[in-house]
């Protein structure tokens, strides 16, 4: 009976994060904008630079634009700008005095940024097979690399929304605050073999680099667990820890706001 | 209903609740008046569970108060909390389905939600597009989707023009008519005095006084109340004291409380010549009684009456 009440609950918060995302449209068309944008550039340069044929060009661009450009900003941006808004708007109240529970909401949340990162990934790897890229390794690792980065962006989201962010403007600070640099350093917009070596000692400290060599490495180069085992298993310690985190900042969260 | 008893609540060494005793039967309508930091606030979030109280024992139906009984109780708060992008329907069907209604009984809900405050035109208006009496509306109508026992309105009319508030007022009488209890707080006292079959007056987290509009009225032993306009105020009120009537100043305006009922005549010759430039009569209300009881006033011995 309870399964079925926190289904329902989080089914009921992710639709209507959908709901509201696809009435504003601008949000959703800026997420679809955004990394294929960064996927066609890329791509290109890529391909002119390094003398490898577009299609290989495009399967090495094509994970780092989406743990990077797409997931990045709609999973971690979009789980901000929902808690914010919902904070600023004080629904946030309303659903404390329902019997709403802060899992059923973190899920939701979860559910409703899983939806829009997996229709980006559709999106990134669609483009990029109009120029000859294909999938090389195992798609249920592929698969979940990409949940271990949704779930970590979230999580990540969270804590930052609950801790950090106060009012909307706050979210476009904190994201190029803190987003922009550990994106580069990630690899997101220039492969990580265009690093000198100091800035790889500092990359290996950053969870993105971790997504996104383990994307590219099932992606690009057909790689199996054991290839990237170091990067799989630091993201999963990592997404752990930013759940966990994302779970006390929630609770804390809730001691000092759970008021009318 | 609700029975609440010998409820203590304090933030640090500021007691805000002390020994608060309310309750209300069922299908009744209870207006709990106070100023702001009186402590109703702290009451309704004690009773959606919220916050935890230091001692005191709350029931809602038979059922102390948990995360269980939050299903039984509806709040609408003063602000409206609305999805603003979402439409008035996608509103209440979200809150129908937080609150775990099955698809059809929601979608049954949702129409009748939206017939009980008069906005099924508007069902797929998104919220932002309402005015302020539909969003205020709508705000009601979310706190009464689950079917609870108990609806919450926490200064439901506050900010609204008198032709919202009037229509905000029907909607209350409506609930209350279809068996719903409703705890009401609110500073118009024309508002508790026109819903409200049970009154309290809360007063630094204690009930002050609380009965119906009538048994209220027993703390001012006044049948009618006389405003009086006079450049001698001082004279007016010794006169006045001479026939045992008790004066009280609301705002700058001199009022007597007449024990029994007086013919105007009869009122203008116990002033004779004592210059009145006005005389106005006017009921004993809410608002007097309210201001007597927080402002402690101890009622002066009055004067034996002239014959």
């Amino acid at each position: 009976m309870s399964k079925i009440k926190y289904w329902h609950e989080t089914l009921a918060v992710a639709q209507r994060i959908l709901i509201e995302l696809i009435r504003r449209q601008r949000s959703l068309i800026l997420w679809a904008i955004f990394p294929l944008s960064i996927l066609i550039i890329n791509g290109l340069l890529i391909a002119e630079r390094t003398q490898v044929s577009m299609a290989q060009a495009f399967e090495n661009v094509a994970p780092s634009t989406i743990v990077g450009a797409a997931l990045f900003f709609s999973c971690l941006g979009g789980t901000v700008a929902t808690v914010v808004a919902e904070r600023e708007q004080q629904t946030l109240k309303r659903l404390f005095l329902s019997p709403l529970s802060g899992t059923s909401y973190f899920l939701g949340i979860f559910l409703a940024h899983s939806c829009i990162g997996v229709g980006q990934t559709l999106l990134v790897y669609t483009v990029a097979a109009f120029w000859g890229a294909k999938f090389q390794g195992s798609l249920v690792l592929g698969g979940s690399i990409i949940f271990l980065s949704i779930i970590s962006y979230v999580g990540f989201g969270f804590i930052l929304s609950t801790q950090l962010a106060r009012r909307t403007e706050d979210v476009n600070s904190l994201v190029a605050a803190f987003g922009v640099p550990l994106l580069i350093l990630g690899g997101a917009f220039f492969p990580t073999s265009f690093f000198p070596k100091i800035l790889l000692k500092v990359a290996r400290f950053n969870p993105i680099y971790h997504m996104n060599e383990a994307l590219v490495g099932v992606s690009a180069n057909g790689d199996d667990l054991a290839k990237i085992e170091l990067h799989f298993w630091f993201l999963c310690g990592f997404a752990v820890l930013v759940v966990g985190g994302g779970w006390l900042a929630y609770r804390r969260m809730l001691s000092m706001e759970r008021r009318l | 209903m609700l029975r609440i008893e010998n409820l203590k609540k304090s933030y640090g060494k500021r007691l805000v609740l002390q020994d608060l005793t309310l309750h209300i039967p069922f299908g009744d309508i209870y207006g709990l008046l106070g100023s702001n930091g009186a402590g109703k606030t702290t009451t309704i979030n004690i009773l959606c569970n919220l916050l935890q109280p230091d001692s005191g024992l709350i029931k809602i139906n038979d059922q102390l108060i948990s995360e269980q009984t939050k299903s039984l109780i509806g709040v609408a708060p003063q602000e409206n909390l609305l999805y603003k992008t979402l439409t008035c329907a996608e509103n209440l069907d979200f809150f129908a389905q937080i609150y775990g209604l099955p698809k059809k009984e929601r979608r049954e809900q949702v129409q009748a939600c939206l017939e009980a405050v008069n906005l099924t035109d508007r069902a797929k208006s998104p919220v932002e597009t309402l005015s302020g009496g539909m969003q205020r509306r709508l705000n009601i109508a979310v706190a009464i989707v689950h079917h609870p026992k108990l609806v919450i309105l926490d200064e439901p009319t506050t900010g609204l023009d008198i032709e919202a508030r009037y229509e905000i007022w029907e909607l209350i009488r409506t609930l209350k008519s279809q068996g719903i209890t409703i705890l009401l707080t609110t500073h118009l006292l024309e508002e508790a005095e026109r819903l409200c079959q049970r009154i309290g007056i809360l007063k630094n987290g204690s009930i002050l006084a609380e009965g119906s509009l009538a048994e209220l009225r027993q703390n001012i032993p006044a049948q009618e109340i006389i405003v009086v306009q006079t450049p001698e105020e001082e004279k007016a009120i010794a006169r006045a004291q001479e026939y045992g009537f008790i004066h009280r100043h609301y705002g700058n305006d001199l009022a007597f409380w007449l024990p029994q009922h007086l013919e105007l005549k009869e009122i203008v010759s116990r002033f004779e010549g004592i210059p009145l430039d006005s005389i106005a009569r006017q009921p004993v209300r809410l608002e007097h009684i309210y201001l007597e009881v927080t402002q402690d006033k101890k009622l002066p011995e009055p004067a034996k009456p002239n014959p």
